[in-house]
């Protein structure tokens, strides 16, 4: 599993953090961020499953491979990669950290 | 939930430097204008920016293209255009009071545009290659990393191979390095670039220093951080249990086939493709323009004239869609595209095209070399896949599927006949994923050009859409 984790190239690069609930956890993410984001910055393993149930993750993250989609305040099937984080945003994913 | 049909002069779909252009000259010379655009924020995905909540500098794309900054600049502070951000163009319509009419969606609210020109600037998007492992988590397109990394600040592994033959590889490389990650090798699949080869690029040079500056600076880091930059060497395999834990490169020859025996692993949980890009043109192809085959430019790309009109007389295209050709060359043709459809509209303009189009032509010799140069060889990537690798990703349909009903059914010969039985190209990425490996598959089972395959059949909505909005258009 790919080790994703957010860089800080300048001090004081993000704003104060937000929460969202991924499959009923609190996770703290960044307003400004995608879902995309949120959820590899939290380390989840698999964004969704497969037809033939192989586990998935964002792979061109502007909204062409359909890979990213997720659950997202009860919307199925939402481009994990083209929508924004929200407080109290509630995320499922397949296969949690 | 509502539905308005709204009037413009133009819409323009897509905000990157080709769309952001025309539009802001069209708005300029009093037209009533409309801009489509999926991301959140205009620049496309060449000036994708970090999040206003971020403290962060601006894109580093502006180094290499300075026109960005005042482009950007310039559409955020232009209140007379109608800007519709996250917002996606899934139909174009021809309806019977003339003109074009546009089908959009925002969340849950669907939008019909009557427009008296549309413009289609959608881009490209990363050429997907199907090789064995490459469904697995940690295998993104060089594009995908570097955004996350440059707009949202996040590495997407630790330890990476890059592999690919765009110049993007190398850009990405740099930022990597410059974001902490490790680079176990770059490896490029066209061979080391020959002395007479690159004095034959000369006529890409006016112009365009500071990017060869900058690729010297990059080449220069990497040596010094030790990153290994292999020529001649192309991903063969990705394997791990749930996401990449090994990547196998192979030595190629000149025709990018592999050479036996030259096998390699690294260690790396992240694998960076970037062979090239593939033009976005479903819309253009879905509203009826016609389309060329050319594999150096991005497969199936729009004709225009000279004006950039399309084989349709109200549509115009502008950037990669009409052949991938890099940011400086969208921004010049956008501009061109803005003044005809300006010339079309208002016959007493007197904005000219005469600067445009020799804007054009400096731009032109480095895209041509940059599009030669590096080449992807779609032929030989093909044949990367196995049997057993996945070629849908959406609808996990494998080459060797593909390829038993082909030896089964010997008169198919269309990517349209393989979609409708073996349902490649049947899932939410309506075959962007797919398609040219399906063409390049039948290509050679049928032993004919790759063109006489055709495109995926090109329907409204280009792009999933929640099914509420379409009910909502049908009972219009």
């Amino acid at each position: 599993m790919p080790d994703s984790r957010r860089i800080e190239p300048v001090a004081d690069l993000r704003p104060a953090p937000i929460q969202i609930l991924v499959n009923g956890h609190k996770t703290f993410c960044y307003p400004g961020e995608t879902v995309a984001t949120a959820l590899l910055g939290a380390g989840a393993r698999g964004f969704r499953r497969s037809v033939t149930g192989t586990l998935r993750i964002p792979v061109c993250n502007m909204g062409v491979c359909y890979e990213c989609m997720v659950k997202i305040n009860g919307l199925e099937a939402q481009r994990s990669c083209m929508t924004l984080v929200s407080p109290g945003m509630c995320v499922e994913v397949t296969d949690e950290a | 939930m509502k539905l308005e049909t709204l009037n413009y002069d133009l819409v323009v779909v897509g905000a990157g430097p080709a769309g952001l252009t025309a539009a802001l000259l069209a708005s300029d010379a009093g037209l009533h204008v409309a801009v489509i655009d999926e991301q959140a924020a205009p620049g496309g995905q060449i000036f994708r920016q970090p999040p206003s909540t971020f403290n962060a500098p601006p894109s580093s794309a502006f180094a290499s293209y300075p026109f960005g900054q005042k482009l950007l600049a310039q559409a955020r502070n232009n209140i007379r255009i109608k800007w519709y951000f996250s917002t996606c163009a899934w139909g174009v319509f021809h309806p019977e009071k003339g003109g074009v009419q546009l089908a959009i969606v925002e969340g849950e609210h669907s939008h019909l545009l009557d427009c008296s020109k549309l413009l289609i600037a959608t881009g490209a998007y990363d050429l997907p290659v199907a090789f064995p492992g490459w469904t697995l988590p940690g295998v993104m397109t060089a594009g995908g990393i570097q955004t996350l990394l440059k707009s949202q600040f996040l590495c997407s592994a630790q330890r990476y191979v890059l592999a690919g033959s765009h110049p993007l590889l190398l850009l990405l490389a740099g930022q990597l390095v410059d974001a902490g990650a490790q680079i176990e090798e770059v490896a490029i699949a066209r061979p080391r670039p020959k002395v007479c080869e690159l004095l034959a690029g000369w006529r890409a040079l006016p112009g365009h220093w500071r990017m060869f500056g900058q690729l010297a600076g990059i080449l220069f880091k990497l040596w010094r951080k030790g990153v290994p930059l292999r020529f001649s060497t192309i991903v063969t395999r990705v394997q791990g249990k749930e996401g990449v834990e090994r990547v196998t490169l192979s030595n190629v020859d000149t025709n990018w086939d592999i050479l036996p025996g030259t096998e390699r692993h690294h260690l790396a949980d992240g694998l960076a493709i970037g062979y090239g890009l593939l033009a976005s043109t479903e819309l253009a192809r879905q509203a009826g323009c016609s389309v060329n085959w050319n594999p150096e430019r991005g497969g199936w790309v729009v004709d225009h004239d000279d004006t950039m009109r399309t084989s349709l007389e109200h549509i115009y295209v502008a950037g990669e869609p009409c052949g991938v050709a890099g940011a400086e060359m969208a921004h010049c043709q956008g501009r061109l595209a803005g003044i005809s459809i300006v010339a079309a509209l208002r016959p007493d303009s007197t904005l000219s095209a005469i600067s445009a189009r020799r804007a054009l032509g400096r731009a032109k010799p480095f895209a041509d070399t940059v599009a030669t140069f590096f080449a992807p060889r779609l032929d030989a990537l093909t044949k990367l896949a196995d049997s057993e690798t996945l070629i849908c990703r959406c609808e996990d349909v494998t080459a060797g599927q593909v390829c038993d009903f082909l030896k089964k059914h010997p008169h198919v010969s269309s990517v349209n006949s393989v979609k409708l039985a073996c349902r490649s190209g049947m899932g939410p990425c309506q075959g962007r994923y797919c398609q040219h490996t399906v063409a390049h598959l039948v290509s050679a089972e049928r032993n004919i050009a790759v063109n006489q395959t055709g495109a995926y059949t090109a329907q409204a909505p280009v792009k999933p859409i929640p099914l509420a909005s379409l009910a909502l258009v049908q009972q219009d």
